[in-house]
């Protein structure tokens, strides 16, 4: 996983965001890179969606 | 010949309605920039995107839609009639400016196309201004308009939750446990994403609805992956399938035409396999909700006037105002004779999903919403002239409906609205006789200034 990616995962184990919240915390990153990360994140088993449309990934049990 | 999405582009820089924007933009403020324009907007350079150019909010008005299609503002619902009346054939040809650059295998990438991000709360990065295309082996072939959120560069979610004949089509193929190949142009005039969003019955092609908007065929390319094809004049087409694993993936929020953000909805997913696109590509960011409605706008008042006529009532105007955000309020006049206020809003309110109707007489301009309020003022008591019909089919996206509170699967309903503010019967016209400056043509300002 690249560190945009690892960076995104953390900013949602730390609290549920919407999309663009994502990219308002990551402004100074390209667009194109920002997608490709955003689709390694995508490929999580672990991503979900919280009731009002926000991303989630539960932080690691134990 | 056949007009295409830069000739559309063309139109409205030449009426003075499209602005250009020289400075590269990034493409997540392409959704910000165009709603602060008053023009259609044109971004000649984008940032990390040095092939590509893009345009949006193209037919955000009714004064815009009506330039690219030809005619006044008052009748685009007619020219839409007369479009459908006569379906023209479209015609394949061997090839087309929208396959001029190739990606296949591993050269598929989204992310090497400029996607807007649009709304605060968008599930991600949306292609809005889709024109989908499926087969189905019993009803032949398909076009719709379909939401498409970026979720990897191979990947799309696409909303699919609506009745419609896609939706049948891909239920069809799920049943029967393979994928439904889909292809879509991206960046084709609004005549083909009219005739897209417009709901024709399953057997009849959409491509001959545009063509006879167009008065002439609409030239299509056959897709390199996909037994498909596609408007040859395309800036861009996504080819692939939908994969048969149902309404399973996330997909939005994102801002609908009713001007109201959206829920997550479960759905399938696009995978795409090809991406095809002009040497020069132009990426058409549809601006929500302005876009859409308008979009709506005359295939709703068409089927107005068509209600209106079938009930043998005869319309003078009508109107579908983007405040109901062109789909769920008909504003109508008609030549009334008695009891025909009551027949037009009967007839009105049975089409589609409208909610609000109110008929005038010919003397009012509807257009005018000062004269519509005078009308409503005066020609109404609403004892005698307001219709309620409870219990009519809904949509979800309304919230007065409160699909939430009806559970997984459940259709709402809802009320709707009638207002006949025509003439009362028994009441002289005289009665209604306006207001008149003497001498007014024998004087003239200018004279005195
Ligand atoms: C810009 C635009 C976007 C649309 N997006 C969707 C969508 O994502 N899902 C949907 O069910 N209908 C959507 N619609 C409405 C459908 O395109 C419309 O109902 C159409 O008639 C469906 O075609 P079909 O029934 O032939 O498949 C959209 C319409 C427009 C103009």
């Amino acid at each position: 996983m690249s560190p945009l990616a690892e960076r995104l995962v953390a900013d949602l184990r730390a609290r549920p965001r919407h999309f663009a919240e994502l990219v308002e915390a990551h402004t100074g990153v390209a667009w194109r890179d920002f997608l490709r990360a955003w689709g390694e994140v995508r490929g999580l088993e672990a991503l979900g969606r919280d009731e009002q449309g926000r991303y989630v990934i539960a932080a690691p049990a134990g | 010949m056949k007009q295409g999405f830069r000739d559309a582009l063309r139109v409205l820089e030449d009426a003075g309605e499209l602005r250009r924007i020289k400075k590269a933009v990034d493409p997540r403020h392409f959704s910000a920039l165009a709603a602060q324009a008053k023009e259609a907007t044109f971004f000649e350079a984008i940032e990390g995107y040095p092939s590509w150019r893009a345009a949006g909010a193209l037919v955000s008005t009714r004064k815009r839609l009506a330039l690219a299609m030809g005619c006044s503002e008052a009748d685009i619902a007619r020219r839409f009639e007369d479009g459908i009346r006569r379906p023209v054939d479209a015609r394949l040809v061997s090839d087309g400016p929208c396959q001029e650059v190739v990606w296949q295998g591993d050269a598929v990438d989204l992310t090497a196309i400029p996607l807007p991000l649009m709304h605060v709360k968008d599930g991600g990065p949306y292609i809005s201004a889709t024109m989908v295309v499926s087969k189905d082996p019993e009803y032949g072939r398909n076009v719709g308009s379909y939401r498409l959120m970026y979720r990897t560069p191979r990947e799309t979610g696409i909303d699919l939750v609506s009745s419609s004949d896609m939706r049948r089509y891909y239920q069809r193929a799920l049943d029967a446990g393979r994928p439904l190949e889909i292809a879509v142009a991206v960046g084709v005039h609004p005549y083909e994403m009219l005739a897209a969003s417009y709901k024709a019955p399953i057997d009849v092609d959409e491509y001959a609805i545009a063509g006879g908007l167009h008065g002439a065929p609409v030239d299509l390319v056959r897709c390199r992956t996909v037994d498909l094809e596609v408007p040859a004049d395309a800036e861009l087409v996504l080819e692939g399938e939908l994969l048969p694993i149902g309404w399973t993936a996330d997909e939005g929020p994102f801002g609908e035409f009713s001007h109201i953000t959206g829920d997550v909805k479960w759905n399938p997913i696009f995978r795409v396999k090809c991406i095809t696109h002009r040497r020069d590509p132009i990426f058409y960011m549809l601006q929500m909700p302005w876009e859409n409605d308008w979009l709506a706008a005359p295939v709703i008042e068409a089927a107005g006037l068509q209600a209106l006529r079938i009930a043998s009532v005869e319309p003078v105007a009508i109107r579908a105002p983007v405040g109901g955000c062109c789909y769920w309020t008909l504003i109508a006049s008609i030549r009334k004779r008695p009891g025909e206020g009551k027949n037009a809003l009967l007839a009105l309110l049975s089409v589609a999903e409208v909610k609000l109707a109110i008929v005038t007489d010919d003397d009012i301009n509807i257009y005018d919403p000062d004269e519509l309020d005078w009308a409503m003022t005066f020609r109404i008591q609403a004892d005698h002239d307001v219709l309620i019909i409870p219990g009519a089919r809904g949509k979800h996206i309304d919230p007065s409906v409160r699909a939430w509170s009806l559970g997984k699967g459940g259709l709402p309903t809802t009320a709707k609205l009638g207002i006949d503010a025509t003439i009362p019967e028994g009441v002289p016209r005289e009665q209604y006789e306006r207001l008149r400056y003497f001498a007014k043509d024998a004087v003239r300002l200018e004279d005195y200034l």
